[in-house]
């Protein structure tokens, strides 16, 4: 902001009250979780002390979820990103500009309805007697959608389009209608030309709504157990059972554990891979 | 909520009499009452005194009852508000363990919920139940219930919960999309992987999924032996691709058709056969479960009169009736049954015949806690 | 393109106009269609649990953004021009807030909770006669944390886009630094401010993966969503998903607008 330097005093109270939110709601929480992924489960459920590694050696057990998440989350992430690019670029570049802002809001405002609602709409429309019932009526019979992994997906595509157009949006609004102009000019193909300046400048846009999207799906529960109906099973479905069904907190713990080392390395992989293209940080955050 | 009969006329009386006595005499030894119990239920009925009271001075607030999916009469919980000015809170749950899982970790605001009978004796180890002061429950009465069905709610002569309902765990099967019924959990788990794959579903719960799983293979309902559970877990996983969904809310799917079978309570079977005769309700020649629930009281309520007054009036004869013929449970109370429709008296579905019912099991406690059968759900449903 | 784009609005408002058409069903299973009728808007406006839900929820969305705007914005302007290990530290505290998914901050907030009543209870109630127990505070605690990591990172993205040679002007006009912030700073920040608040607003009220673990018996709108679809749905439900839909895109529209005028000015 400046180049006078601030009093020490003044930087602390700025910081104190994110920090004791971090402290107790952030760190204090992982750590009693790190900690409890060592105890044992007690005769009726609940936590002991104890240190054992059994909880972690115990993980394989539930590698079939760690899997079912491992590949819907990032399919759904990309499918989202490859559905929501198209209808950013022709909101950021063919709607005439008094439009942009109310049709983007158009696609935010499904965001802000209740998600388990949508989610509930969809077991309508993709149980037997909604799209399959119209299938049927043309001739294609027997189709199955519900409680499978493509409900799922479609469910993630329609949860979160609404959350990966924005910044996809913003990004592309920023470009500089003058490269593309000057590239045209040049003589390059309209799909050169998107694929040379459009794309890697949107990128950082890209990356933060898929980035938002991966998080979010990762930790999901309800959009597996509404669309995927106890069969199509992630992570976050494993720890509501050990947690509020078999009740095996350790064992819970330990996975949420091994969920979060997971999310900082693809986290970390992802960023190093995407960003370290884009050479744009910062701009790739919001 | 006009219906509840304010007095009970001596033509009436004598009719439910007969209707009653033929009930309980023809093949329901069971329900075993005695005519003294149902002269309490007239009773009850005819003097002001005993029925729930217009105002409840000191009731206010909210009572959050917790009890299972389609088991109660929203009409009964309205007048009950009306009455007192409590509002109640319904929330449902799918299987015991959840709602175990819930009280443990505290923090629930329950002031009423609805445990299972082989749950109550781990609710009371662990102190999460209130010992019931039967005073403040003038309408329940200990000597109209059938004893088979009320035991496990006592512990040391001290009563944690009091009886509300019983009930059988079958499967229930549309007829108009399978020809074949199966008869047995043997020929029903054949059936998921077989004719019917894609069309099956199981509860969410460990009692009922692995014990019919158990049972498909010979074994007792509430195993806990690690082979026997190995295996049963082995016939789980394998169904398991051929399975339409695992959800203690099972009705929605068979509905809409999604779904042509599933592990089905009595209730929701009488419940389905309403608006689709087509739906049939087997009590698997192999075994199965019998059961009763229980109103209880969690520790720790923030609304404990309320909690009382909302058990008393749902114990009240002329509303339990009410509630057996809205959720299709059949009562434990002998007063409550006297005020049943013959119709529902008669329908098997709530009163199997002795010979079917023979082969069922009551829960064990053992079941609840049992670590390996909590894990080996977990493992099939996360499998 | 004009094609694409319209399957995509259709895409995204078959299933709420699904919701919608529902909510004017005269029937009692939201599922089945009976006749047209509006009285579940009145049932469900003068069902005192819904509009408790309702107001719980607003409560708690109010609160996560008014508190998260303030302290995410404290953090922003304090990790500005701070650097060695506290910026480190903090840099890596607001990754980890967002990285860490929903779940994870519930389950582990509420082992902690239960953990800590365990032990201060028994002494509380001894002295105070009081007990600790989760509900709305809890809940806001935990949205806050996720929320000032969104509205810092916002608010920084902002800062660092900010024209420098503007608070050098008022510095060397001898302005306070206070009055450099409130006359310069604040406005210039205003927009992402505002829009981190609504965005920690609409995650805070649309929440129910966290709050389904630390809301103890406190009921927001969602859980009782989840709680009415568990029991089977009546249009009640969908009553109040449409006028939730409605007020929010309303809402929506005029933040907008302000944003909008507020981005012109800048």
């Amino acid at each position: 902001m400046s180049t006078h330097t601030r009093s020490p005093l003044v930087t602390g109270l700025l910081l104190a009250p994110a920090g004791v939110f971090f402290f107790f709601m952030l760190i204090l929480p992982l750590l009693v979780m790190l900690v409890f992924s060592f105890g044992e489960r007690a005769a009726a459920g609940g936590y002991v002390p104890a240190f054992t590694f059994d909880n972690y050696l115990n993980l394989p057990a539930r590698g079939k979820a760690f899997l079912n998440t491992l590949t819907l989350a990032p399919l759904g992430t990309l499918l989202t990103a490859v559905i929501a690019f198209p209808m950013a670029y022709f909101l950021a570049v063919k709607v005439p500009p008094k439009w942009r802002v109310v049709m983007l809001v158009l696609v935010m405002a499904p965001f802000w309805t209740s998600q388990l609602m949508r989610y509930y709409a969809w077991i309508m429309i993709l149980g037997s007697k909604g799209l399959p019932a119209w299938l049927a009526w043309i001739g294609i019979t027997d189709v199955r959608l519900l409680n499978t992994p493509t409900a799922v997906l479609i469910g993630a595509v329609y949860g979160f389009l609404p959350l990966m157009v924005p910044p996809i949006y913003v990004s592309l609004e920023k470009l500089d209608k003058r490269l593309l102009e000057a590239s045209a000019d040049l003589g390059a193909t309209p799909w050169h030309t998107f694929w040379q300046i459009t794309l890697p400048l949107s990128l950082p846009g890209v990356a933060t709504g898929s980035m938002l999207v991966f998080i979010l799906l990762m930790g999901d529960y309800i959009l597996p157990q509404y669309l995927g109906g106890g069969k199509v099973f992630f992570i976050g479905n494993a720890l509501v059972d050990l947690f509020l069904q078999s009740r095996n907190w350790p064992y819970g713990a330990a996975v949420s554990v091994a969920l979060v080392i997971i999310m900082f390395v693809t986290v970390y992989f992802y960023m190093r891979f995407v960003l370290g293209k884009t050479d744009q940080r910062r701009a790739a955050l919001v | 909520m006009k219906k509840i009969p304010d007095l009970i006329t001596a033509e009436k009386f004598v009719e439910e009499l007969r209707r009653y006595q033929k009930g309980s005499i023809s093949r329901r030894q069971f329900m075993g009452a005695t005519g003294l119990g149902l002269a309490t239920a007239v009773l009850a009925g005819a003097v002001p005194g005993l029925r729930p009271r217009k105002a409840h001075a000191a009731l206010s607030g909210t009572v959050n009852f917790t009890t299972w999916p389609s088991y109660f009469a929203q009409e009964n919980l309205d007048k009950f508000t009306a009455d007192t000015g409590v509002k109640v809170n319904v929330a449902v749950f799918g299987s015991n363990e959840e709602m175990l899982a819930k009280l443990q970790a505290g923090s629930t605001g329950w002031d009423v919920f609805v445990p299972t009978n082989y749950a109550i004796s781990t609710y009371k180890d662990l102190g999460l139940i209130e010992e019931l002061d039967l005073t403040r429950m003038p309408n329940y009465d200990p000597a109209s219930q059938e004893q088979r069905f009320t035991a496990e709610g006592i512990i040391d002569g001290k009563t944690y919960a009091v009886p509300k309902n019983w009930g059988t765990t079958g499967f229930v099967v549309n007829t108009k999309n399978v020809t074949q019924v199966p008869s047995s959990w043997k020929e029903f788990f054949e059936a998921t992987q077989g004719p019917l794959s894609g069309r099956v579903m199981v509860h969410d719960y460990q009692l009922t999924t692995i014990g019919a799983a158990l049972k498909a293979l010979g074994y007792g309902f509430n195993s806990v032996d690690e082979k026997e559970l190995a295996e049963a877990e082995k016939l789980l996983i394998a169904s398991k691709p051929h399975l339409f969904g695992i959800n203690s809310d099972y009705k929605p799917s068979l509905i809409s058709g999604d779904a042509w079978a599933s592990v089905c309570w009595t209730g929701d079977a009488t419940q389905l056969q309403r608006d689709m005769p087509e739906m049939k309700y087997v009590l698997a020649k192999d075994g199965g479960e019998i059961w009763s629930d229980f109103y209880a009281i969690p520790k720790g309520g923030q609304n404990l009169d309320a909690a009382y007054a909302l058990i008393d009036f749902l114990l009240t004869p002329a509303i339990n009736a009410i509630e057996v013929k809205a959720h299709g449970y059949p009562s434990t109370d002998s007063r409550t049954n006297a005020l049943v429709p013959k119709e529902m008296l008669d329908n098997p579905i709530l009163y199997p015949a002795a010979e079917s019912l023979s082969p069922l099991e009551f829960g064990a406690a053992a079941t609840l806690t049992n670590p390996l059968r909590a894990e080996i759900m977990a493992r099939f449903k996360a499998a | 393109m004009r094609i694409y784009a319209s399957l995509i609005y259709i895409f995204l408002y078959a299933p709420i106009a699904l919701i919608v058409a529902l909510s004017f069903n005269a029937g009692k299973q939201s599922m089945v269609w009976t006749g047209f009728s509006v009285e579940w808007y009145g049932k469900a406006f003068s069902n005192p649990l819904i509009t408790e839900a309702l107001g719980t929820s607003v409560m708690i969305a109010l609160a996560t953004a008014v508190l998260s705007a303030i302290f995410g914005t404290m953090a922003a302007l304090g990790l500005e021009r701070t650097k060695g290990w506290l910026r480190i530290v903090f840099d890596a505290l607001i990754y980890i807030a967002i990285m860490v998914p929903g779940i994870v901050i519930g389950i582990s907030s509420l082992i902690t909770f239960v953990t800590i009543f365990d032990v201060v209870n028994p002494a509380l109630e001894a002295l105070f006669n009081l007990r600790l127990r989760m509900g709305m505070w809890s809940v806001i605690a935990t949205h806050v944390l996720f929320n000032i990591a969104v509205v810092a990172l916002m608010v920084r993205a902002r800062l660092q886009g900010m024209d420098r040679s503007l608070v050098e002007a008022s510095e060397d006009l001898y302005a306070t630094p206070m009055g450099t912030f409130r006359q310069v700073v604040l406005p210039l920040l205003a927009p992402s401010i505002l829009a981190g608040a609504l965005l920690a607003f609409t995650f805070s009220f649309e929440d129910f993966i966290i709050a389904f673990f630390v809301a103890g018996p406190d009921v927001t709108l969602p859980i009782y969503v989840f709680s009415a679809i568990r029991r089977g749905v009546t249009p009640e439900i969908n009553a109040i998903g449409t006028v939730v839909l409605l007020t929010s895109l309303l809402l929506l529209l005029i933040a907008q607008w302000i944003l909008q005028r507020g981005n012109k000015q800048a």
